[in-house]
């Protein structure tokens, strides 16, 4: 096998990982789950393991919203999505390394407790990651219509 | 980028969504070249060109700070 052909494999393997995305009936699949997982996170107060179900049924409710198609998947469309992906990684990095000072100086002022610095969670980067990207891309889609 | 896209697209007497349709793309996509928010793609540029029959430079034409380095 020479580096040619090799090469050829290769963006070949890329060419299959771009066509990631699910046909447009998943979209509301999908935001029936968001909607199911986000009362019923409301609804169990108690239960931990229903609440943990409910927050991760979230994600991927979002999830699948963020990877489905739109009725017509053009040009202008797959641009205001990698943008609202591009807005959504810087914010939530942001956000992400922001929180933990903010948090401890929020700790410091209001209950004067020298709390040590934690981290923000990975349930609330994925949340911050996902939303941000559909409701961006939603905000986006409304401004170019 | 200036465009007369709409001008183009009022001689061949065509609607935002015929003119969608025709060239494969959303009625937004057509309204934001008109307003300017959005610069098509060399591809869509040339389905242009093609359906009004007239090279892409008659209906697209860069501003005078985007001409600079040409």
């Amino acid at each position: 096998m020479n580096v040619k052909s090799i090469m050829e494999c290769e963006r070949k393997n890329i060419d299959k990982l771009k066509k990631y995305q699910l046909s447009n009936q998943f979209k509301k699949v999908g935001w029936i789950i968001f909607g199911i997982a986000f009362v019923a996170l409301f609804l169990t107060t108690k239960d931990t393991n229903l609440k943990l179900i409910a927050k991760y049924s979230i994600l991927i409710g979002l999830l699948i919203v963020s990877i489905s198609k739109e009725k017509i998947e053009d040009e202008l469309v797959k641009n205001l999505r990698m943008h609202s992906f591009t807005f959504a990684f810087i914010f939530a990095v942001f956000i992400a390394i922001t929180n933990p000072l903010f948090s401890y100086l929020a700790n410091f002022v209001f209950t004067e407790k020298q709390e040590p610095f934690s981290g923000i969670g990975d349930w609330m980067i994925l949340w911050l990651l996902l939303s941000i990207q559909v409701f961006y891309f939603e905000y986006l889609k409304k401004m170019h219509r | 980028m200036k465009n007369r896209l709409k001008i183009e697209r009022a001689i061949l007497n065509l609607t935002q969504e015929e003119l969608a349709n025709k060239i494969g793309v959303s009625r937004q996509t057509i309204s934001s070249i008109e307003k300017n928010r959005y610069v098509p793609s060399t591809v869509l540029s040339l389905r242009l060109s093609n359906l009004f029959k007239k090279p892409v430079n008659d209906f697209f034409e860069l501003d005078e700070n985007e001409k600079a380095n040409a």
